[in-house]
């Protein structure tokens, strides 16, 4: 590209066309002050203070929007431009509140530092403020529109970056304010209360909503968020070892944050943290320490274990850091000889699609063509919606849905089906079929040797006989095949409305097809529930790969690994998580080791889960909170948070992402890894480990080539019909809410997030409430053929008739366990019930 | 104001909106032809606008609060400009204005609820001869007093 030379403050320095004099300035050191400007968001020159001068011509141009041309001659620092800059900050002071000492935006308020860069105390200027009461009618965030200075980067997050448009400019003149559509209150408005506005706010305008002045933050710790897996890096400002705030970074997530991120990590202080190791007795549980707690897990494992190691288990780890899971795994195999070793991971992924690519989720912004499958990102991973919804605003991406029900997403959908439920299979060879009978295949694809079998299957999925499964119109069939294969840069997300059915395992087999015979590999994302889900199975939480992907049914691979561990590896095939869950109820598994998971709550059928729980002879569970499974436990053991401890996660692309130790452990909490070390060592087999650096050294050994499971695969699989009860006719979808995630043991101790989390509503179709004679917001039973629960019964006319959907993990206790024989998954994402009235 | 908004046709709008679909920069114009079409910009047209035109409802409620020739609010059949020019404010332009006032009813910028009158100042008409000036639609009324102020309502079916 070609380069221009200007000379800035004396200096000769190049950039490229099209770079801005601020840009260059940044470039080469030199410091200009800002106020609208944010390197995420388009420059649109409003605050003027970065006004540099042209020697050339004499005059005073806004630097952000002002391209660097050839032989420009600019002075950032000129006493005419001092004084400029100066009278802009008086004018901004003018209508601006001297309240400094007691702004909680304190140090970091960026109109004070440059005032007092430039040496404004008091100004002359007649003072003419603009006092308007602070709204804070909302949970979230506090608007005080006297410290506004109008620079609109809240107006640009949210429009940019969110895409959500809550706020605009309104009225003009000194009346000027962001507000919102018929200014109404931003509660009743679009906002999400991502919390992306409040932290570009450069002044104290906009704050998160606290009850008593906290000030400002000492320091900020950089490290990941852990409230889902899109692992957004994020500061914590922290003040008396607490975390008083939370700030978006510029990962993934380029600034911006959800409601979950920013609001949501106060639990991290929560008056219900585990502070002492707890050991159940008859009235009760007990505080004891350590070494008593630690001793009896070892002495009660070391028992079971001379028993019989298959009859102890794992479960646990993906919200667990990449260095524990390694430690978890091979506590697991060495120290307790099992393979029984799984985690929640069964219940909302598959194997299939693991490759170990790290794929850049900037490409979804890039993509030409985007279709979501089976997921509701804006509700589970927001920054994956967010890049959907940029790139259909602003890229011209067209956007497909497929799902039975209609989402936030559907608003900027150029083509939405709602298959049948349980009828995706049928779909997805549709759209194989039309791809394969026009030739819009990838050349050579042809003589792939699972082709001919897949072309044979594809026979009996011509478009027409589909649209009776389906419900999807041939001609939509063929217009969304015609895309996929015209697609030049495609992206495919899919979330657990793919893996979490019955045939979970073919869906994705489906997918895959389309992936391969358009010749798109890799441009595939699943939505990632948990933090660290990727790491753990990476990590070998599960029983049949060892770290890397290895295969622990092959001798070799085990040789390797026994000679580096210097153990005998258990050769027997492990259990999964449900049949964990099934054997400890059956009374085959006696010992289970619970590593923050929660599956009386989140596992299907909790009812049942509950029982395993109790039948079990030893149960350890190890959290941050008293949860329903701890409560169930022989020993507890507390654990810190994620702002307590180092280590990485990684997320949703297989970006690692860091964490770091940004307050001390609360009570006597410890880090996992930790209490996995001294565990191992108390039953006598230590670990060669004294550090974190240690184990991420052995660790990086097994995972540095990629391990990945060929895609290059095709695979003919079939849809099979399902019997509907006549019993049980209505078909319940489960699904994630913005404001709580997992069985929200988290995410309900922040008060605020907990107060828009509505786990008790449940969403019924417009035909079916009808003629239920439902009034909204009665009391209804929801009845399965395992239980039933009662909930607040909301009509919701965009969901087809006989179909309903609740959020949150109650339903859970509706659920049958009905696995995949194949992936051993459960399915978790439909139920089929009847409503009774109360 | 709400018994106004149910007489809006909502299929009007859409065929107005639909006009200016291959246009470039369509919004300004567009606006312009709504409030041709029902005499303001009603709110519900907002979000059909900005469907249309690809924007968020916040951005096209922005653009019509910041141009004073665009309304938001029904007006009057008749609009009523009370100069406050330097020639009519020096002959008692204040007093009128305030007399006009509490005449209607109403205040800077308001609509009677009958719709039959919108309130509006401006700078000058040009005739300071005549000061103090009032105009109704666009009938100018020169030299005024409080009396004629009185009659100037009655006069035009007030």
């Amino acid at each position: 590209m070609e380069n221009i030379t200007i000379t800035l403050d004396g200096r000769e320095v190049s950039g490229h066309r099209g770079m801005t004099v601020l840009e260059l300035a940044r470039e080469s050191n030199i410091y200009i002050p800002t106020l609208c400007d944010d390197e995420h968001l388009t420059p649109i020159g409003a605050c003027r203070i970065c006004l540099v001068e042209d020697e050339r011509t004499g005059k005073f141009l806004a630097s952000c929007v002002t391209p660097i041309s050839s032989g420009m001659v600019v002075n950032t620092q000129s006493p005419k431009v001092l004084k400029h800059r100066r009278t802009i900050i008086k004018l901004l002071l003018a209508s601006h509140p001297d309240s400094c000492l007691v702004c909680d935006k304190g140090n970091w308020c960026q109109l004070r530092k440059i005032a007092t860069d430039l040496g404004i105390g008091r100004i002359d200027f007649q003072h003419l403020p603009n006092w308007t009461a602070v709204e804070d009618v909302n949970t979230f965030i506090e608007r005080d529109l006297s410290k506004c200075i109008l620079c609109a980067k809240c107006i640009r997050a949210c429009q940019e970056l969110v895409v959500v448009g809550a706020i605009d400019y309104y009225l003009r003149g000194f009346a000027t304010r962001p507000a919102t559509f018929n200014d109404q209150p931003l509660e009743s408005s679009e906002c999400t209360f991502c919390g992306t506005c409040v932290a570009m706010c450069p002044t104290g305008a906009l704050m998160e909503k606290v009850k008593t002045y906290r000030g400002a933050a000492g320091k900020s710790v950089s490290t990941t968020c852990p409230l889902c897996g899109c692992g957004c890096s994020i500061s914590l400002e922290i003040k008396d070892d607490k975390v008083i705030r939370v700030r978006p970074l510029d990962g993934v997530n380029k600034g911006t944050l959800c409601v979950r991120g920013s609001y949501g990590l106060n639990f991290v202080h929560s008056r219900n943290r585990l502070t002492k190791p707890l050991i159940k007795q008859n009235n009760g549980f007990e505080e004891v320490s350590w070494d008593e707690a630690l001793g009896m897990v070892a002495s009660r494992f070391s028992k079971l274990e001379e028993y019989n190691p298959s009859s102890l288990a794992v479960l646990g780890g993906t919200r667990c850091t990449t260095e524990e899971n390694y430690l978890l795994q091979r506590f697991a195999r060495c120290t307790l000889g099992t393979n029984n070793i799984d985690s929640d991971n069964r219940l909302f992924r598959t194997g299939l699609l693991n490759k170990d690519d790290y794929f850049d989720s900037d490409s979804i912004e890039h993509a030409d063509v985007i279709i979501v499958i089976g997921g509701d990102p804006s509700c589970s991973s927001p920054i994956v919606e967010y890049k959907i919804k940029r790139a259909v605003k602003y890229n011209h991406t067209q956007l497909i849905l497929i799902d039975p029900r209609q989402t936030k997403l559907s608003a900027f959908a150029q083509l939405q089906l709602h298959p049948r439920i349980g009828s995706d299979v049928a779909l997805l060879n549709a759209l194989a079929n039309v791809i394969i009978t026009e030739s819009a295949v990838v050349s050579g694809i042809r003589d792939h040797k699972g082709f001919r079998d897949l072309t044979k299957i594809l026979g009996e999925y011509p478009p027409q006989t589909v649209e009776e499964i389906t419900g999807i119109t041939a001609d939509n069939v063929f217009r969304l095949a015609r895309l996929l294969a015209s697609a030049k840069n495609l992206v495919i997300i899919y979330g657990t409305g793919v893996t979490q059915h019955i045939d979970g395992l073919d869906r994705l087999r489906a997918i895959n097809n389309l992936i391969v015979l358009t010749g798109n590999q890799g441009k595939i994302f699943a939505l990632q529930r948990e933090s660290n889900s990727r790491g753990a199975i990476k990590m070998g939480i599960t029983p049949n790969l060892l770290p890397g992907y290895q295969s622990t049914t092959n001798p070799a691979i085990r040789n390797k690994f026994e000679e580096a561990w210097g153990v005998k590896l258990p050769t027997m095939a492990g259990l999964t998580a449900m049949e964990i869950i099934q054997q400890a109820k059956a009374g085959n598994i006696r010992g289970l080791y619970i590593v923050g998971e929660n599956p009386a709550k989140s596992y299907p059928n909790s009812t049942l889960v509950q029982e395993a729980l109790q039948a079990l002879d030893f149960l350890v569970v190890q959290d941050m909170f008293h949860t329903e499974s701890a409560q169930l436990a022989d020993v507890v053991l507390p654990v810190t948070s994620f702002a307590e401890k180092e280590g990485t996660f990684i997320n949703f692309e297989g970006r690692v992402g860091l964490l770091q130790k940004a307050i001390e452990c609360v009570g006597d909490s410890q880090p996992d890894w930790q209490i996995i070390l001294q565990l191992a060592q108390k039953m006598g087999r230590p670990f060669p480990f004294t550090s974190l650096q240690e184990v991420r050294d052995e660790m990086e050994r097994w995972v540095t080539s990629s391990h990945g499971i060929d895609n290059v695969q095709l695979w003919a699989v079939k849809y099979q019909p399902r019997q509907v009860d006549l019993d049980f006719p209505l078909a319940l979808l489960t699904g994630i809410n913005l404001f709580g995630i997992g069985t929200s043991t988290r995410s309900d101790k922040s008060l605020l997030l907990k107060g828009f989390s509505d786990q008790h509503a449940i969403e019924i179709n417009g035909v079916d409430f009808q003629e239920l004679e439902l009034i909204e917001d009665e009391e209804i039973k929801i009845v399965s053929p395992v239980g039933s629960i009662r909930a607040v019964a909301k009509e919701n006319s965009l969901l087809p008739k006989g179909v309903l959907f609740m959020a949150g993990s109650t339903v859970n206790r509706l659920l049958d366990i009905d696995l995949n024989p194949e992936s051993k998954s459960p399915v978790m994402k439909v139920c089929h019930v009847r409503l009774e009235k109360v | 104001m709400d018994a106004t908004s149910k007489l809006i046709d909502l299929t009007e709008i859409n065929s107005v909106v639909d006009k200016h679909k291959e246009q470039r920069w369509p919004l300004i114009p567009l606006l312009q032809d709504i409030q041709e079409k029902f005499g303001f910009i009603p709110k519900e047209s907002v979000p059909i606008i900005a469907q249309k035109t690809g924007l968020f409802p916040t951005q096209v409620q922005g653009v019509i609060s910041f141009y004073e020739q665009l309304y938001s609010e029904p007006r009057g059949k008749k609009i009523v400009r009370v100069c406050r020019g330097t020639a009519c404010h020096v002959k008692g332009g204040s007093t009128i204005l305030k007399l006009v006032k509490q005449q209607l009813g109403i205040r800077e910028g308001q609509t009677t609820a009958d719709l039959e009158y919108t309130l509006e100042t401006v700078a000058c008409i040009g005739v300071c001869a005549l000061a103090p000036n009032v105009t109704v639609g666009n009938q100018v009324y020169g030299q005024m007093n409080p009396k004629k102020t009185e009659s100037l309502f009655r006069e035009n079916g007030g």
